[in-house]
């Protein structure tokens, strides 16, 4: 690094290096081989990191990536935007939890989640010390690998259930269910870990007494925060319409986002749980959207960095010891999850079709599994070797996962163990629009989803790649795809006036749009306005009325 | 959701007077007076005239559903009016239009505005119900059939 860089230079340089590169690399990834960009972004903080690239010493900016000066593989500003990255992660998780849709297929969604929780905990710990790594499963090592195995990130398979149009198939709506209860259940047993870790790093040793009332600890301050946090949310949110602004509004929720955090890790549990709460708390209000259009932002340009932060800390020499551990441990990552959530499934009304896709549907692990073991290497619960091996697990998930999943759906026959009876399922209604183009049929998905939101539904879009969304509210579940000219609402049946209605308003709007001659007549004036100054010789652009003047007329 | 509460023995008329569109929609809104929520009776009459303007509400088998949006009203307000010798509402089906339904929302408020009128036209796509509604001799007795 040459010494005239300041420490504040260099972090504003790595910054601006990680935003640049990581989008390139997401790009690269989807683009060319239609996998999900956090692969591309934890493969460019590996590259760029200080056990890879970053250990060389580069022109102008020297060792931008090396070893930060307290030994760390990143420097303690960066970690700290990677944290406030995570936090913001989890925060929006919270608020896009869709608590009523879990609550319909609780029964279902509980069963496959605890499975999966349960079975891939136990592996992951086992893993560990069945080969090696540690020889007590109440050791960091073994609590941080079973941890890191337990949460799915349900977006990756999200985007392969709607690409397939299964989003609302018996083992879509499974999938989405289990894995709010997985992204609850991962969070406390992270709470838990860390209670753990923290206990035992005190000196106090752990005991099973100790992990009971580390357990209670956690799950008291979970249920009694997230109590209070329901429970006061309408107000909340009152409290924060006060300030009308949409910005205000949703950098106030940030900023209470934050200090929960900030309690929780007080509290001795981990920062993005409080986070999550926060989030969870408010996604019951009609806050929802206003806060998520706000903190998208953010989001979208954090979050890339906050994974290939994860990825500089991935040191490839100290993996390769240990690579084989790695690839059993991602191997049994796999297969935990798809047993642990398939075996439940069967007895869930799925037959072994069924049962196989949402097995493999809950396997990518994802932001969850890469913050655990991020917060397990920063505490020194965890060394190099088995953060890499936790890397290393995510990525194989995010890979497979989907992989699997879109293979699952292959074979068209029913997942159902008894074919419902006609009148026993829900009759669906698919309300296909087709415009003249495909940027009128993008004006009108948008207008739609506008017009549910005003509704006060829930409209989640399923990931920024594909224009599929889910639009709840409470027993009401639609879905809307945008392909090409066309535009296709499913409903059920029972459901149909009320989605026609909303819809055909918008049609109305749009046909009035089209109709409306004045309208015609200014847009006319706006385009003659916005090209009259192109293309014409001198850079000057023409009066398009004599009452128009040109301020260089005035000069004139 | 307690979707159904705008509607009240008081916006409900058995007896519909008027003879044209205009009329009935004129006299609708009076009835919507009756809630209580309405600042401005001339901007809601424009609200709902204006969207009827764009296309009819008219539906099938003597419903219609006229309705608009404005910020002259505090909350969703509904009435409900009968005109048993239908009137030429523009319906879809060509056929005289007997049975009303009307509702007008704040414009700049989010609200289950559209969910309301869905809830309240599904008992009408039975033809049962409709015809108990034509025949019934009380305001309560049609409240409690839109009800269910």
């Amino acid at each position: 690094m040459p010494s005239e860089l300041s420490p504040s230079v260099q972090f504003i340089l790595q910054l601006g290096l990680l935003i640049v590169f990581t989008r390139i690399g997401g790009y690269w990834l989807r683009r060319w081989f239609r996998l999900p960009g956090v692969i591309g972004e934890l493969l460019v903080g590996v590259g760029i990191g200080p056990y890879a690239l970053g250990k060389y010493s580069w022109p102008l900016v020297g060792r931008l990536f090396g070893l930060a000066a307290d030994g760390g593989a990143v420097s303690p500003e960066l970690y700290a935007v990677a944290t406030f990255a995570s936090i913001v992660l989890l925060f929006l998780s919270g608020l896009e939890t869709d608590l009523s849709t879990f609550l319909r297929y609780s029964v279902a969604g509980t069963m496959v989640g605890l499975g999966g929780v349960l079975v891939s905990f136990a592996l992951g710990a086992g893993c560990a010390v069945w080969l090696g790594l540690t020889e007590s499963w109440l050791s960091p090592t073994a609590l941080f690998l079973g941890a890191t195995a337990t949460a799915t990130s349900v977006g990756i398979s999200a985007r392969i259930l709607s690409e397939r149009k299964k989003m609302d198939s018996p083992e879509g709506v499974t999938i989405l269910a289990a894995a709010v209860f997985d992204d609850v259940l991962g969070i406390i047993v992270l709470a838990i870990v860390v209670g753990m870790v923290k206990s035992a790093a005190s000196g106090g040793g752990i005991a099973w007494k100790d992990i009971l009332l580390i357990s209670i600890k956690a799950f008291g301050f979970w249920i009694g925060a997230t109590a209070v946090g329901l429970l006061l949310a309408r107000r909340f949110s009152k409290i924060l319409k006060y300030f009308r602004s949409p910005q205000a509004i949703a950098a106030l929720a940030l900023g209470f986002a934050l200090l929960l955090a900030g309690i929780s890790e007080m509290a001795g549990l981990a920062m993005i749980i409080g986070a999550y709460i926060m989030g969870l708390s408010l996604s019951r209000t009609d806050l929802v959207q206003v806060i998520h259009k706000e903190i998208e932002g953010i989001q979208n340009i954090l979050v890339p960095v906050f994974f290939a932060t994860m990825g500089m800390m991935v040191n490839l020499s100290a993996i390769v010891p240990v690579l084989k551990i790695g690839l059993i441990y991602s191997l049994l990552a796999v297969l935990s999850k798809a047993v642990g959530c398939a075996f439940p499934a069967l007895f869930c009304g799925f037959n072994r079709h069924g049962a196989m896709r949402i097995g493999v549907g809950m396997v990518p692990r994802g932001e969850v599994a890469l913050i655990v073991a991020g917060i397990g290497l920063a505490t020194g619960a965890i060394e190099q070797n088995v953060f890499g091996i936790s890397v290393l697990m995510t990525l194989i998930t995010t890979i497979l996962g989907p992989l699997f999943l879109s293979g699952s759906f292959e074979n068209p026959v029913s997942g159902l163990r008894k074919q419902p009876k006609d009148g026993e399922q829900m009759p669906q209604v698919e309300v296909e629009l087709c415009f003249a183009s495909p940027d009128m049929a993008d004006f009108m998905r948008a207008r739609i989803v506008k017009a549910f939101r005003q509704e006060e539904f829930y409209v989640y879009r399923l990931s920024p790649d594909t224009p599929s969304y889910h639009i709840r509210k409470d027993d009401m579940f639609f879905t809307l795809e945008h392909d090409g000219n066309s535009v296709v609402i499913r409903v059920p049946k029972v459901h149909e006036t009320l989605a026609r209605l909303i819809i055909s308003e918008e049609m109305v709007l749009l046909r009035s749009m089209l109709q409306m001659g004045h309208g015609k007549a200014n847009l006319d004036t706006m385009e003659h306005d916005l090209v009259s100054c192109l293309f014409t010789g001198n850079g000057q652009a023409q009066p398009n009325s004599e009452d128009e003047a040109l301020p260089a007329d005035e000069d004139e | 959701m307690n979707s159904k509460k705008p509607l009240t023995v008081e916006t409900i008329s058995l007896d519909l007077k008027g003879a044209t569109k205009e009329e009935i929609l004129s006299e609708m809104v009076d009835l919507l007076m009756a809630s209580g929520h309405i600042r401005d009776r001339e901007a809601v009459l424009r609200a709902i005239t204006d969207r009827e303007r764009r296309m009819s509400t008219g539906m099938q088998n003597g419903i219609a559903i006229p309705h608009g949006k404005t910020d002259n009203v505090d909350c969703l307000v509904a009435a409900l009016g009968i005109k048993h010798e239908g009137i030429d509402f523009g319906a879809l089906d060509g056929q005289p239009s007997t049975i009303f339904v009307m509702t007008v929302s704040p414009d700049s408020r989010t609200g289950p505005h559209i969910q309301f009128l869905a809830e309240v036209s599904r008992p009408l796509n039975d033809a049962n119900v409709r015809a108990k509604i034509l025949s019934a001799t009380t305001r309560e007795e049609v409240l409690q059939l839109v009800l269910g």
